[in-house]
């Protein structure tokens, strides 16, 4: 991969952050659903180009925690701060403001089956931003280059292995020229193989300032991304701090029966 | 034997031109119907199912009275459909010859003729597409949530509106999974359409009554049952080849 720029930089407007240096702030926030409680009054801030990355066990809240900052499942209740807007309670008007400036890969790649690769990314450009289809084409190819997918952009993604059509997904999202990049669990899907492509693309990223939130089961790319390792348990963060301490000289109790857990295979 | 042959397999009551020149000018009127309400039952299918799936709280003031449509016309007989039609657009677009108030409906609607097609055609048209509307639409709503999450929540985390999300990417998808099904609707369509023999249309079932009226033998009706087959049979094996594709292309995980 050579990076003929920096896809950590939007090519749009600058990134900005909140009076305190944050580009992301969640205050207090809550959901649950039904009777089970999965934030249960969460307290987080995010710097401008850090890389967290955010542990534990399943049924934690991770994947809600990525979910509620996108508005893809709003919080119940408490307040989000996006480059020192609050995007909660503002309707659509947040919703707009919020998908614009934070890109999310899924587990599932959730590629559209009907478009190629490169149609995959260059979608959401033309339709939301209304760009020029040549400048879309221009700047996918140019993204998918960047992914290592250069010679496959008109392949389907029946025709695509699991770490390819993931790295399409991380180029789909680059598209829209992010701010913030959530990335929800997206080696757990693939063969063993396959998963180091993708933490590779995701390396670049990081190195290149991208402001990332990772939910993951990686330790080993925990350890080395990582500005950051959240620990979370029962909807709040136990445990926070440098990947050295959190994943080598826990503190908490839970922390210490997680990290036995999955260290021990 | 020779009665059975009489009875149903006449070919000199088939193929006298008379006689066959009404049936054959019935199972045109037969064609011509289901496949102007055919296309419009798809369209009008597709409207209603995207109504059925507008998001949110307010969307309710949409959701609730399209559901409650698709219920009543999914209940309802398509004959009696054809028959409420046809005398209301009728009596409605006739002045009140008591009250002496004018008609409520213009007469071009009330009596059509449009294309030179007579009125029962037209009343057959608007019941059927009201009818199977609501079936069609049914069809495409399952295929809509055949549609895995994943693909709306990708769309929308784009930026993309719900709006935009369901038109560049979940109804393309939706609809190839429906088109069999959709399929199969056309077909029971095709055979409801004669139906509008009910209110004076000399279709195909009709002209074969009227033959076999006059001769005591059924063959007219059996060339009308054949006419039919000849366009049903190769729709239904279409459906069960597209199905069985489709399958595959499941088995391969590529669905």
């Amino acid at each position: 991969m050579t990076a003929a720029g920096d896809p950590g930089a939007p090519t749009g407007s600058e990134p900005r952050t909140a009076a305190d240096g944050s580009i992301l702030g969640l205050h207090d926030v809550r959901k649950r659903f039904g009777d089970l409680v999965v934030l249960d009054g969460l307290e987080m801030t995010v710097d401008r180009g850090e890389v967290v990355c955010v542990l534990g066990p399943s049924g934690s809240g991770k994947s809600t925690l990525l979910r509620c900052i996108n508005l893809l499942s709003p919080p119940d209740s408490g307040r989000i701060v996006l480059e020192g807007e609050e995007i909660t309670g503002r309707g659509n008007a947040g919703i707009d403001f919020v998908r614009q400036r934070v890109g999310m890969v899924f587990q599932q790649f959730n590629l559209f089956p009907l478009q190629n690769a490169l149609e995959n990314v260059t979608l959401a450009p033309r339709t939301v931003l209304g760009r020029s289809a040549a400048e879309c084409t221009r700047r996918g190819e140019e993204l998918l280059g960047r992914v290592g997918m250069a010679d496959r952009m008109h392949e389907y993604p029946e025709r695509l292995s699991g770490g390819q059509q993931q790295r399409v997904a991380i180029a789909r999202a680059l598209a829209m020229d992010p701010h913030v990049m959530l990335f929800d669990e997206v080696t757990s899907a693939l063969d063993p193989e396959l998963v180091k492509e993708v933490l590779d693309v995701m390396r670049e990223l990081a190195d290149e300032g991208m402001t990332m939130i990772v939910v993951t089961h990686e330790i080993g790319f925990a350890r080395e991304a990582a500005d950051r390792v959240v620990f979370m348990d029962g909807g709040v963060i136990v445990e926070q701090g440098p990947p050295s301490q959190v994943l080598d000289d826990p503190r908490e109790e839970r922390t210490k029966s997680f990290l036995g857990l999955v260290l021990e295979h | 034997m020779q009665q059975i042959i009489d009875q149903f397999f006449d070919f000199g009551i088939m193929f006298d031109p008379d006689n066959f020149d009404k049936v054959m000018a019935g199972f045109w009127f037969t064609i011509k119907l289901a496949i102007i309400a055919g296309i419009l039952s798809l369209i009008w299918g597709l409207v209603l199912a995207v109504l059925r799936q507008t998001p949110g709280k307010l969307g309710r003031i949409v959701r609730w009275p399209t559901i409650a449509y698709i219920d009543v016309f999914r209940g309802i007989p398509a004959l009696l459909v054809i028959l409420i039609v046809s005398t209301a657009l009728g009596a409605l677009s006739q002045p009140d010859l008591e009250t002496g108030a004018g008609a409520l409906l213009p007469r071009w609607i009330g009596v059509p003729d449009w294309f030179g097609q007579p009125a029962p055609f037209w009343y057959g048209v608007i019941a059927i597409t009201i009818t199977y509307g609501a079936y069609m639409a049914e069809v495409y709503r399952a295929g809509i949530e055949a549609v895995p999450s994943g693909q709306m929540e990708a769309a929308r985390s784009l930026g993309m509106s719900h709006r935009q999300a369901m038109r560049r990417v979940i109804i393309p998808q939706a609809i190839r999974k429906v088109i069999p099904p959709l399929l199969n609707d056309f077909i029971a369509l095709m055979k409801d359409t004669t139906l509008v023999s009910f209110i004076g249309l000399i279709e195909v079932v009709q002209a074969g009554y009227d033959i076999a009226s006059e001769t005591f033998s059924s063959s007219a009706l059996t060339l009308g049952a054949f006419l039919f087959v000849l366009v049903t049979i190769p729709l239904a094996r279409l459906v069960d080849y597209m199905i069985g594709r489709q399958q595959a292309r499941y088995q391969r995980g590529l669905a």
